[in-house]
């Protein structure tokens, strides 16, 4: 049967209607806002006014004020600000209202926002002072939990933890006192997590120049068959190619162990494409760099 | 219109109905909040449309994979797609590329990320996933997902240094499947062995610096003298983020970046740790 022109009408109507909302859905559209775009990156940067980090000074809620003021100026500082932000930090080592805000931060954040707690434990430790050691070790012992969320085959509430825990005995090492020592050679020997062994051995040797006494030292304490971390390479920001590729063929000789087998081949060859899924990707290039 | 003529069209609609089913109905991943070094990074370029502009036809993004999350949205920094272009934005411009200190260089990096086919793998597509059991996945032959823990705060991984890190190790995946290695059988990766606490491991080909010229990445000799795995171009990429960023990369980036690399290098390799990056000095 035939149906009539009018079923066809209302039918194509429909087909119509659908397609074109099946067009709009298939066939990429631009990325919009309904803000106004903002000035270029390098306007904003030079409008920033660089080398002036707020004052990390007060009592009771300025010294509150003045310290969340100063995380903020720190989490954004770029690298020049380095030395800027250390002397101010250093200026208020003894500042027992500027140490509780940051402590208190610290806790806070480590539950809401993980970045702006390395930042804050970080200024903790860059105090070097007993107003930061006794927030740190208190850091420290926040349990350790033992199950959680596995994302990617690793625990992840074990992973943020343990991350901000590393940061935390950075600075207990920074101290370079007794007290602090101690808190990390027990964190070598005993911390569940290896995130934190690690960075202990790493930030004690780092602290005593990896001098043959500080080896000695963490020879004692280190855990079985985790010897190696004290041989570790590391790169810091700065470094030339010359003494890290020393210092990486050094340990290759140390350690011929830690070369790496053969890469394997797949079994399966890769199935051909097909021309019509390949991604609409272009190589144009961006857009100048910003600064 | 008759009964017949209704039903027909009632007909006709349900199936158009049916049909449109099969786009897929979004959940979503949190979309309430960013971390500070996603802010930080974000308060750089202030939403730059010149970049986002570039952004998505380079990294093979489909509008019909992020919609609600951003694409009509750009600049809501709560949302995937303003975080998927805050750390495409990072790793575009934000390396030195010290030819005397870095690992690698942007050139390397972008080509890993970036959607054309080339050396370092086959054309890919950006897409997002709402599974919470992985970082980011990559599905043969040319899907590249990032999934919600590298947008959520306050996992540790939602940050834009991570989150590029990332398109780094997927990136990696699709050279494995271009150049035909097998990296293992636990997604990709060897089964918790050796010097690997983690459930899925790679080994880590140590190299010098300046061993490969900056766009030679890609390259192999068949060995384990000349590759690299996974896992290995991640944390390459993060130490360089860390220890050999532009000036301006906030500092909080630069931390995300540290932390990130020094525990992956710490857990995920048999033969590790891997190297480890940055000053143990606190700030």
């Amino acid at each position: 049967m035939i149906a009539r022109p009018r079923f066809w009408c209302q039918s194509a109507l429909l087909v119509v209607a659908a397609a074109s909302w099946g067009c709009a859905y298939a066939h990429p559209t631009a990325p919009r806002t309904t803000q106004a775009p903002g000035p270029k990156p390098s306007v904003l940067f030079a409008a920033r006014q660089l080398h002036n980090p707020p004052a990390l000074t007060g009592s009771g809620a300025d010294a509150q004020r003045a310290t969340l003021a100063f995380i903020d100026w720190a989490a954004f500082s770029t690298v020049d600000e380095r030395e800027d932000g250390r002397r101010m930090i250093a200026s208020a080592r003894d500042n027992k209202d500027v140490a509780a805000t940051l402590c208190a931060e610290a806790f806070k954040a480590q539950k809401r926002d993980h970045s702006r707690a390395l930042v804050v434990l970080g200024i903790l430790g860059e105090m070097r002072s007993p107003l930061g050691e006794e927030c740190l070790s208190r850091f420290m012992r926040l349990p350790f939990p033992k199950e959680g969320r596995e994302v990617d085959g690793e625990i992840i509430e074990q992973t943020a933890l343990g991350t901000l825990q590393a940061k935390a005995i950075d600075g207990l090492a920074y101290l370079h006192n007794g007290t602090g020592d101690a808190e990390v050679l027990r964190a070598v020997a005993g911390h569940p997590s290896r995130i934190v062994r690690a960075e202990a051995i790493s930030a004690y040797l780092w602290n005593y120049q990896n001098s043959a006494e500080a080896r000695a030292t963490l020879a004692t304490v280190v855990r079985k068959g985790e010897e190696i971390f004290l041989d570790r390479v590391r790169r810091e920001p700065g470094q030339g190619k010359e003494p890290f590729n020393r210092s990486l063929e050094a340990y290759l000789k140390a350690h011929p162990e830690v070369i790496a087998p053969a890469p394997e081949r797949s079994q399966y060859a890769p199935k051909p494409r097909s021309p019509y899924t390949t991604p609409r990707a272009t190589n144009n290039p961006p857009p100048p760099p910003p600064q | 219109m008759n009964l017949r003529v209704f039903k027909r069209a009632i007909t006709l609609g349900a199936v158009l109905l049916l049909a449109t089913q099969t786009v897929p109905a979004f959940a979503h991943c949190a979309q309430t909040s960013a971390s500070q070094a996603d802010l930080d990074l974000w308060a750089t370029h202030g939403c730059w449309q010149a970049f986002y502009d570039w952004h998505d036809p380079v990294y093979g993004l489909r509008s019909s994979d992020w919609t609600d999350r951003g694409w009509n949205d750009v600049c809501n920094t709560n949302l995937e797609y303003p975080k998927h272009w805050n750390a495409a934005y990072l790793l575009t411009y934000g390396l030195l590329d010290n030819n005397d200190q870095s690992f690698h260089g942007t050139v390397d990096y972008r080509a890993t990320a970036e959607a054309a086919g080339g050396n370092y793998h086959d054309g890919l597509f950006h897409l997002v996933s709402d599974d919470n059991q992985f970082f980011g996945q990559f599905q043969p032959p040319d899907e590249l997902f990032t999934d919600c823990p590298l947008y959520d705060d306050p996992v540790p991984n939602a940050n834009p240094a991570s989150r590029a890190g990332d398109f780094m190790h997927e990136g990696w995946h699709a050279w494995l499947l271009k150049y035909n290695w097998d990296n293992g059988s636990v997604g990709g990766h060897r089964p918790t062995q050796g010097n690997c606490t983690a459930k899925g491991c790679d080994y880590f080909y140590f190299h010098n610096i300046s061993a490969y010229l900056f766009g030679d990445m890609w390259q192999n000799d068949g060995t384990a003298n000349r590759f690299h795995s996974p896992n290995q171009v991640q944390v390459e990429f993060l130490c360089d983020v860390a220890d050999q960023p532009q000036a301006w990369v906030p500092d909080s980036v630069r931390q995300a970046a540290q932390a990130d690399a020094n525990q992956r290098a710490a857990q995920r390799f048999i033969n590790g740790p891997g190297y480890s990056c940055g000053s143990p000095r606190p700030w």
